[in-house]
């Protein structure tokens, strides 16, 4: 039996043809849709993903509060700014967690039948992923990586204004951030 | 061969003759903090004594009588709110009671004054709330929002907090006589140590070795609130040890070398004992060739001056965050009928060590952990590594127990949190045995290539994490408790734990040891045997070392509980996960 490890996930494994048909137009239609001024439900849902992003997964404490990725007693966490997963891609990760690396599932029932990339806990061995902070509903799930494509994948370097969106005005978190 | 007791019959006759009511509190001098023993009722020093011992006199509760302990009552906290990178706040402390009152702060630095005269319940006297900017220094918090505990000085409680701020608070009020900044979080440095009370000056260290910070210890003039010295950790140009950084870059610069617990004293010498962090980067030792000192290492400190007068080092350039800042326990034997001046420490790194702290001589060293894997044991005359090669600049040790850029470890025994992390063992000098809580098992570290600081033509910015890599778990972990021989570390007695120990032991006359574990449990254990002889489920997880106490000649045990684990212990133990965090004082009593 193949065990699926971080290099060979089949979501996660792409032919360069693969890569320009499916993210392509996924960033195509982030920068689209970042044009367009969100619904009031999906600002809603965008600011319930940063509060999970934030505090519920702490999903910042591996990947950064700009999601760019980090080092340290979290794992070497990927940046999320940098990604090429597409929406659907992203939420499978969040799911299911990377198997053979330290990035957790969110889904209580992951590996418990053959949701998560066709494995079960037994088939996949010593590669599991671990179980996340706490674990997240499909509507988190969602929201988190609406927050994620609204905010943070496929933009450069975040700036001053992004963190005091995400920190707020009341610590000195951004100073150093702050146009000189 | 047999230990000394500091305290002895002088004591004991001492005790009966000292009040045991509360009374209103006196001036915390220099002549109580020598002598803590003089006043058992109360817990006046981080680790109970200077000498680190954590042990206490009292003994009515004890192996017969334990069975009937009892919660006498428990405190909500505060300090649990979120902040940086955190969810929420954490307790680690060690409180103080000086008569019938309880001095202990919360993770981010909020000092509360409780009343436990009563014996029924605790009445909060005073709270004093730094406000802390909890984003600010919580986002260069490595391992969580913690303050380890407060100290009295004369009639002033001396705090820290997170944003690097030490306080000097009227004991009576709760009012903020001064406060002065030590640590800077914009370059990555915390606070997170109960300060040392040498004389007249409260003695820290900055926190934020996973940052690229360059650690030191301090000293605060408590009588002025200005610094009295500042000695650095990792040594500069022209200092002796600087030559141990030989990547000609100067990156001895952030070399880490934290401080994140307490140092002992030897008022014999004159002389504290402070252990020194892992160097910085953690992982890429590629990037620091040589020893790196004194990073992983003891340093013997003159209070006076911040003067060093030797170290040594456990990991020459530590490649696997053997982090020795915990406690080094001072004990006196008798070895080959001399009477010898021991410091001791129960590594991170998985050895028990025994020096003469009169020059930092090695005199024994043992395995305590089950596994260990990077090297084959310690040089008998030097205490080095067996397999440290003085002829290269990047250490192998055992191949494949670290890693390299490119090339993970294959397996890291103990793993990078140890070992020992920083949960301080207790010393019984009656029984001569040194109590170890200790994490056991394996993990394995990825080591990436560390960029260099922006300070140094690099891209890696300040407040990011500096580690070189990381480590990841890849078995569950578990824990022992350990009965050592101090002098020569072999082990008289081993329980086995279910989960990894971060929360410290008590050591009692009873003859008990007391700790807390991650699932909540607090127990009692025979001290010969450490059988499991009471036990009580706080329901939150225990991070933190408990203390004794007696108000009106009446025993008690305090512990803080509340803290939520890290996903080593919980990302494989799936019973915990759900475990919420919380903000707790427990008390119990007969």
């Amino acid at each position: 039996m193949k065990i699926p490890t971080k290099d060979a996930i089949a979501p996660l494994r792409f032919t360069s043809l693969a890569l320009a048909v499916l993210i392509v137009p996924a960033l195509l239609a982030t920068g689209a849709a970042r044009a367009q001024t969100p619904s009031a439900e999906e600002a809603r849902l965008i600011e319930f993903g940063k509060e999970i992003f934030k505090s519920k997964a702490v999903c910042q404490y591996c990947h950064k509060w700009d999601a760019s990725g980090d080092q340290g007693y979290g794992g070497n966490a990927l940046s999320l700014r940098a990604t090429q997963l597409t929406p659907e891609q992203l939420t499978e990760v969040v799911k299911c967690g990377r198997p053979g690396t330290g990035m957790p599932y969110h889904d209580r029932f992951a590996y418990t039948d053959k949701r998560c990339y066709g494995y079960t806990r037994e088939q996949m061995g010593k590669d599991i992923p671990p179980a996340g902070n706490d674990f997240l509903s499909n509507r988190e799930v969602e929201a988190v990586v609406k927050y994620l494509f609204a905010r943070d994948v496929g933009r450069g370097p975040a700036t001053y204004e992004d963190c005091v969106d995400f920190w707020g005005k009341d610590t000195k978190q951004c100073d150093p951030m702050k146009p000189k | 061969m047999r230990t000394k007791t500091f305290a002895g019959a002088f004591a004991a006759s001492l005790l009966a003759a000292t009040a045991l009511n509360p009374a209103h509190a006196a001036d915390v001098t220099n002549e109580r903090l020598l002598n803590p023993q003089r006043e058992p009722q109360n817990w006046l020093l981080h680790h109970g004594n200077y000498q680190g011992h954590r042990f206490s006199l009292l003994k009515e509760i004890n192996t017969d009588t334990v069975k009937s302990m009892r919660l006498a009552f428990s405190v909500a906290l505060g300090g649990f709110q979120s902040g940086g990178r955190y969810a929420s706040g954490a307790l680690e402390a060690t409180p103080i009671v000086e008569d019938g009152i309880m001095y202990v702060p919360d993770g981010w630095g909020s000092v509360y004054a409780i009343d436990v005269t009563a014996g029924n319940k605790g009445v909060f006297k005073w709270k004093m709330d730094p406000g802390t900017d909890r984003a600010w220094a919580g986002d260069v918090a490595c391992c969580g929002v913690n303050n380890r505990g407060v100290a009295l000085w004369r009639d002033k409680v001396i705090s820290i907090a997170l944003d690097g701020r030490i306080f000097a608070i009227n004991k009576a009020t709760g009012e903020v006589v001064w406060e002065r900044k030590i640590a800077e979080p914009a370059i990555g440095e915390t606070l997170t140590i109960a300060p040392l009370i040498i004389r007249d000056l409260a003695i820290v260290g900055a926190a934020g070795g996973e940052f690229g910070i360059r650690g030191y210890i301090e000293a605060t003039d408590l009588n002025t609130g200005k610094m009295a010295w500042r000695t650095y950790t990792i040594p500069g140009t022209g200092e002796p040890g600087n030559e141990t950084w030989k990547d000609g870059k100067d990156r001895w610069k952030h070399g880490g070398g934290s401080i994140w617990e307490t140092a002992t004293y030897d008022p014999e010498t004159d002389t504290f004992y402070q252990g020194i962090g892992n160097a910085g980067p953690d992982y890429d030792i590629q990037y620091r060739p040589g020893d790196n000192k004194w990073a992983a290492s003891v340093l013997a400190v003159s209070p006076n001056d911040g003067k060093i007068k030797w170290g040594f080092q456990y990991t020459p350039q530590d490649p696997y965050d053997y982090d020795e800042i915990s406690e080094h326990p001072i004990i006196n034997a008798k070895i080959n009928g001399e009477d010898r001046k021991l410091v001791v420490h129960a590594a991170r790194n998985g050895f028990f060590y025994a020096l003469d702290r009169t020059n930092g001589s090695f005199i024994a060293g043992k395995q305590y952990t089950d596994e260990l894997n990077w090297t084959p044991g310690l040089d008998p005359k030097t205490g080095r590594p067996l397999n440290y090669d003085p002829n290269t600049d990047i250490q192998i040790y055992a191949p494949g127990s670290h890693g390299m850029r490119g090339q993970p470890s294959v397996r890291t025994c103990p793993t990078n949190v140890g070992g020992k992390n920083w949960e301080p063992s207790a010393y019984n000098p009656q029984l001569g045995l040194l109590f170890i809580p200790s994490i056991e098992g394996c993990n394995t570290i990825e080591t990436l290539e560390q960029k260099d600081m922006e300070d140094q033509g690099g891209s890696a910015k300040w407040r990011e994490r500096f580690t070189g890599g990381s480590a990841k778990t890849v078995q569950r972990l578990y824990g022992s408790l350990k009965a050592v021989d101090p002098v020569t570390g072999e082990i008289k007695a081993s329980l086995k734990m279910t989960y990894p120990n971060y929360g410290g032991a008590l050591a009692t006359a009873g003859n008990l040891v007391f700790m807390g574990e991650p699932d909540g449990t607090f127990g009692a254990y025979d001290a010969k045997s450490l059988q499991q002889l009471w036990s009580f489920n706080t329901g939150t997880g225990i991070n933190a070392p408990p203390i004794t106490y007696s108000v009106n000649g009446k025993q008690y045990i305090a512990v803080l509980a509340g803290s939520r684990q890290n996903v080593n212990i919980y990302g494989l133990a799936p019973e915990i996960k759900n475990m919420a965090p919380a903000s707790m004082l427990y008390v119990f009593a007969l």
